[in-house]
């Protein structure tokens, strides 16, 4: 149905896209593949129309195309889900899905019992019976958020969909549901690119996996190919796992007593000097309120929090800050990072207390952090948003590493990140717990979960359910917990 | 610096045409653009705009603006000129104040925007009216006949310029020099660029804000006093539209309406363009009709010039 | 770095140059140079410059202006006008501080208020014959002023209010609070006013120049003095204003106006019966005088002496009040006929 023949791109110089090949066909799921950077997102801006190849044909049904923007894609049947959201919280569920084709009376009003309807459908159709059109997006959770703008290039009648990270926010339930609206759409005939880089993901739902490297095509192979194998391909090297090792000390370092606060209740725990605690639990059980409040940018109700002995009063995260406890956000872009700064800037964001700021000595302490956390930039004075995903990531680390912290809360530490800076970052958080720092993991992905946590507790409806030891602890049973069927 | 870079930097870009104005209206008005006369008068007119701009730089830097600043110079100049005309207060004393007081309505700004959680828009413009009232109050149809210690406060010269361009060359240079190296003005540009993670750094973003509110209503409280002083009068109509002027000048000056942009040098250099265009206005004898067409024009021109080139480099 | 910064404040000190202490008074200490420029010779360059603020208002344009340039036009001279489109006091101070250095043959100046003064001294030091027109400014050295007595207009609104309202009820009146010609003509009207002990002053209103301000504190007056007997105004705009919320409230003729100026909306309420008496100003007047004045000083038209300006003598009146126009029912057609020309 699509066909990109030789199509390569250049920006300044730089060849982010060279002479590839690719073929979607009608009824198909089409994984792609590849490293931040490999040049997936270019590969869809092309198709989008967004740019414009240097180089190569685009056929269209077998008729050579020129996608000249936005519309044009969309006019030809082509429509997509970005990983950002494009959906306008203070308008109803039903006019975000419908912004263009909204439908009309005679007079050019808004036929609004027309658009609840045709809305109410479409939901129906993709399961989400529990959502009523009229809704407020602003109302709905990041995950339903998502299943919205689905939703919304679904309503399009498409017959090319290309999905970017969709499962990026989603909890496990919702993911079989989106699975099931994808086998529906293939059945019906459509084309899917469907981009990830979650492996099993992609060998469960596509039918064949295209692997995209430094701008080139690499191969493509059947979705039942190994794991292994496919990382290989990706990454050009066999990745070096870190060995399942403990770096616990017998030290209590914080204790937390029976707090509650807004979304979170009875919550008690206590980590070792050394250790990764997992916090699994479905989108809302009360996680990243906890560890908000842990970290005193929300006030807790109850409960007493200890370190090492201590009770702390926090109502500010520099008071946390003050005492060693440090948090990385789940939302990179709209808590954690200052896309207008340097990577020199950003690192000394948490270091803003008094006195005189000198550019030298930070571009100087950034750049032995950059080496120490591989960092790949030319230059400390690059602005962040030029960063890939993964590198960001790094630097958040790197910012809070360089306060010498003694407890390091992560929220979803590898979202949407490349699966070597995955493992780098998996290395850095061993290397911490090895430096004597405590950490708190909250995971939505199981693997990453039980393969670096020491223990995990499994949170459900705002309480923690469970603890589970490492050797406790399985895909099965966590996932059991976390949606409320008390296995004990 | 590469040039691409220094093409992208609003300071040197805005240096850059500055100059190349400067030369063209040389050419054009031999006789009487490049006189001592003429620039130690422009420098003048612009010294008040721009001691108010650098507050205003430092606000839009953390994502905020004030609009009440025009009528908070109206006021502190009428407070100290109420106090010296009326009640013979000492000069000094009138001084501090008329600067207590605009401090005051700084704090009531910032503590209403941060903590109470007031759009600034709003809180502003509502300030805007009440500090207006307050400076019509005070001075009425005008006070005049100041004892001469407050006048030589604005009308003293040195090497030729009048006080008040050296007070403007003093701010923007302590300012340039505390915002790239203190680490207390260092935290604006990340409540601008992203309060929520600002916050999670550590920064304590509401006191932050409430102390940016005071700063610029200070310096828009001295920017008062030497109006007044140097007009040899308290004016209430002083001010007006000050505010729009002030924030078209930072804005020319690199700062971003979203935040977290900026530079104080920005500020001046946006502020001496204004005043330029404006000079050749006058000297050029273009009719009042075409004034605010000329200097919107301006405005669009320079900014979108700017976004163009950013946007050529990039590709 | 300490040694540094004391050096730099002790520079400070050391060369300030203070201002004048006392007002100028130079006049007679040298009688070796010029105290204004003159020429025998009329060039087509020349310039005349008229400097306001508010420079688009309309009233300005429709009479100020148009007669400077009328007049610009029969001598034979050039005319510019300059100023901030709005009302900008500073704006008007920086504008004629930036074209003294261009040494005009004449400036013509709207007295906006007492704060300009400085900037006309700097301007009659710099020998640059100079006029100040409608409103005086005190301490200015101003070669001449032109104008009206906005007392006199104060007080005539006053004594035609207290005889239209019988000499008893409550009145109010309404312009720009804070401008200082506004404020003689309020006291002008108080005062009138204060002769007839039965009539109440409710207050001065600041309709800030606007016709929906004005409109809005009418409305909000008559709410809440239903007997209100009338109502002054005191700026352009009031006068309309005030007739609006008068016509929506049913209360023509009830509710007695009198304002300034006589614009051909002005003059049509009157002879609606909405507003009963007008008071104008000559306006065309000043600048058209005003302009002779700067021509006659720099050519030396009528000497006084073998040179007036060595002498240091100004060769033309100091200060000429133009008087007022008075319009109300019974010569109201004779000035709309005038206006229907125009």
């Amino acid at each position: 149905m699509l066909r990109l023949n030789n199509i390569s791109k250049y920006f300044t110089g730089v060849k982010a896209l060279q002479n590839v090949t690719l073929h979607f066909e009608k009824g198909i799921i089409h994984a792609l593949c590849g490293e931040n950077g490999a040049g997936k997102s270019t590969l869809m801006n092309i198709i989008m129309g967004i740019h414009q190849p240097d180089e190569g044909i685009i056929l269209w049904n077998e008729q050579p195309v020129e996608i000249r923007n936005v519309q044009t894609a969309h006019q030809m049947g082509i429509s997509i889900v970005y990983q950002e959201r494009s959906l306008v919280d203070s308008l109803s569920i039903a006019e975000n899905i419908y912004p263009v084709q909204t439908p009309v009376v005679k007079v050019g009003l808004i036929d609004f019992q027309l658009l609840f309807r045709q809305a109410q459908q479409l939901l129906n159709e993709l399961g989400l019976t529990n959502l009523s059109p009229m809704t407020l997006v602003k109302k709905l959770s990041t995950a339903q958020k998502q299943m919205i703008e689905i939703a919304k290039a679904i309503a399009k009648t498409p017959s090319l969909l290309i999905l970017d990270e969709p499962t990026a926010s989603l909890t496990h339930s919702e993911t079989e549901i989106l699975f099931r609206i994808l086998k529906n759409l293939k059945e019906k005939g459509v084309g899917i690119i469907y981009i990830s880089h979650r492996m099993s993901e992609l060998q469960k739902i596509s039918d064949i996996i295209s692997v995209l490297k430094d701008g080139k095509f690499v191969a493509t192979i059947d979705s039942k190919t190994p794991a292994q194998e496919i990382v290989r391909l990706m990454v050009g090297r066999d990745l070096e796992s870190v060995k399942k090792s403990t770096n616990v000390q017998m030290e209590i370092k914080l204790e937390v007593e029976n707090i509650q606060g807004k979304g979170f209740r009875n919550i008690s725990f206590k980590l070792l000097k050394g250790e990764i605690l997992g916090f699994a639990g479905l989108q809302g059980s009360g996680r990243s309120a906890m560890a908000r409040s842990l970290f005193g940018d929300e006030k807790i109700t109850g409960g007493k929090i200890l370190k090492d002995g201590k009770v702390l009063h926090l109502n500010h995260p520099s008071e946390a800050i003050d005492h060693g406890i440090v948090y990385l956000p789940e939302d990179r872009k709209a808590e954690g990072l200052f896309l207008h700064l340097s990577i020199s800037e950003n690192i000394f964001s948490a270091q803003l207390k008094k006195g005189f700021y000198n550019a030298a000595i930070a571009d100087d302490v950034t750049l032995k952090l950059c080496k120490l956390f591989s960092i790949r930039t030319t230059t400390v004075r690059q602005h962040l948003r030029k960063l890939s995903g993964g590198n960001q990531q790094k630097v958040m680390l790197a910012k809070w590493l360089a306060q010498e912290p003694e407890i390091i809360i992560v929220n979803e530490p590898t979202h949407g990140i490349d699966i070597s800076s995955k493992e780098e970052i998996y290395q850095l958080l061993k290397y911490m717990t090895a430096e004597g720092k405590s950490i708190l993991l909250i995971s939505s992905e199981l693997p990453e979960l039980l393969f670096l946590s020491d223990r995990i507790a499994v949170m459900h409806e705002k309480e923690i359910i469970g603890i589970l030891s490492r050797e406790e602890a399985t895909e099965e049973r966590i996932a059991a917990l976390a949606s409320g069927i008390n296995a004990h | 610096m590469q040039l691409k870079e220094r093409l992208q930097d609003r300071v040197f870009s805005l240096a850059a045409s500055i100059l190349i104005l400067c030369i063209i209206m040389t050419f054009i008005f031999p006789t009487q653009f490049p006189t001592v006369e003429n620039f130690s008068q422009l420098l003048l007119n612009l010294s008040i705009d721009t001691i108010v701009a650098v507050g205003m730089m430092i606000l839009l830097i953390s994502g905020m603006f004030d609009l009440s600043v025009g009528s908070i110079v109206a006021f502190s100049g009428g407070l100290a000129g109420y106090l010296m005309y009326y009640h013979d207060v000492n000069f000094i004393i009138a001084i501090l104040a008329g600067l207590s007081g605009s401090l005051l309505i700084g704090f009531v700004n910032g503590w209403l925007i941060a903590i109470a959680g007031i759009n600034p828009m709003i809180q502003t413009l509502a300030m805007m009216g009440i500090v207006r009232g307050l400076a019509l109050m005070l001075s009425g149809a005008g006070i005049q006949n100041f004892p001469y210690n407050f006048i030589y406060i604005g009308q003293s010269k040195l090497f030729g310029l009048q006080a008040p361009v050296w007070y403007m060359i003093f701010i923007v240079l302590l300012f340039s020099f505390l915002v790239n190296r203190t680490v207390f003005f260092r935290r604006y540009y990340f409540i601008g660029g992203n309060e929520r993670a600002a916050k999670l750094s550590g920064i304590q973003v509401e006191k932050m804000k409430i102390a940016a509110f005071v700063l610029s209503a200070s310096l828009a409280g001295i920017a008062g006093i030497l109006l007044s002083s140097r007009l040899g009068a308290a004016l209430a109509t002083s001010g007006r539209g000050l505010e729009l002027r002030v924030i078209t000048a930072v804005i020319l000056g690199g700062a971003s309406l979203s935040g977290g942009f900026g530079k104080i040098f920005g500020a001046l250099l946006g502020a001496l363009f204004m005043a330029l265009i404006n000079n050749l206005l006058i000297i050029g004898r273009v009719s009042g009709y075409w004034q605010e067409i000329i200097l919107g024009l301006v405005l669009i021109v320079a900014v979108g010039l700017d976004q163009w080139l950013i946007r050529k480099m990039e590709k | 770095m300490h040694k540094y910064i004391l050096f730099v404040l002790s520079l400070f000190v050391l060369c300030c140059e203070p201002p004048p202490r006392y007002e100028s008074s130079d006049y007679t200490t040298s009688l070796t140079k010029d105290k204004f420029v003159t020429s025998n010779e009329v060039s087509p360059t020349e310039e005349y410059v008229m400097i306001t603020t508010a420079v688009n208002l309309p009233l300005y344009v429709s009479h100020d202006q148009k007669a400077f340039l009328q007049w610009g036009k029969k001598m034979g001279v050039r005319t510019s006008i300059l100023g901030p489109s709005e009302w900008d006091v500073p704006g008007q101070i920086a504008t004629i501080e930036q074209v003294i250095p261009g040494k005009p043959a004449g400036l013509l100046i709207n007295g906006t208020d007492p704060g300009i003064a400085s900037a006309i001294k700097k301007a009659v030091a710099a020998g640059i014959p100079t006029v100040v027109y409608d409103s005086e400014i005190p301490n200015s050295d101003r070669h001449s002023f032109i104008g009206s007595d906005w007392y006199e207009m104060g007080r005539l609104q006053g004594e035609r209010m207290a005889s239209l309202i019988g000499g008893k009820g409550k009145v109010a009146c309404m312009g720009i609070l804070g401008m200082e010609n506004m404020e003689a003509g309020f006291k002008g009207l108080q005062e009138a006013l204060k002769k007839f002990p039965s009539i109440e002053f409710i207050g001065k209103y600041d309709d800030k120049a606007n016709v929906e301000t004005a409109a809005r504190l009418t409305a909000d007056l008559l709410a809440a003095h239903p007997d209100l007997a009338g109502i002054a105004g005191f700026d352009s705009n009031s006068g309309p204003g005030m007739a609006l919320a008068v016509k929506e409230a049913n209360k023509k003729g009830k509710v007695k106006l009198t304002t300034v100026d006589a614009e051909p909306e002005h003059l049509q309420l009157v002879k609606e019966g909405v507003i009963s008496y007008l008071v104008g100003q000559k306006r065309e007047l000043f600048t058209w005088l005003g302009a002779q004045f700067l021509f006659d000083m720099r050519h030396n038209t009528l000497p006084l002496s073998a040179n007036d300006a060595r002498a240091g003598i100004v060769p033309i009146p100091r200060t000429v009040i133009t008087g007022s126009i008075e319009i109300d029912l019974s010569n109201v057609d004779i000035f709309l006929q005038n206006a229907g020309k125009k």
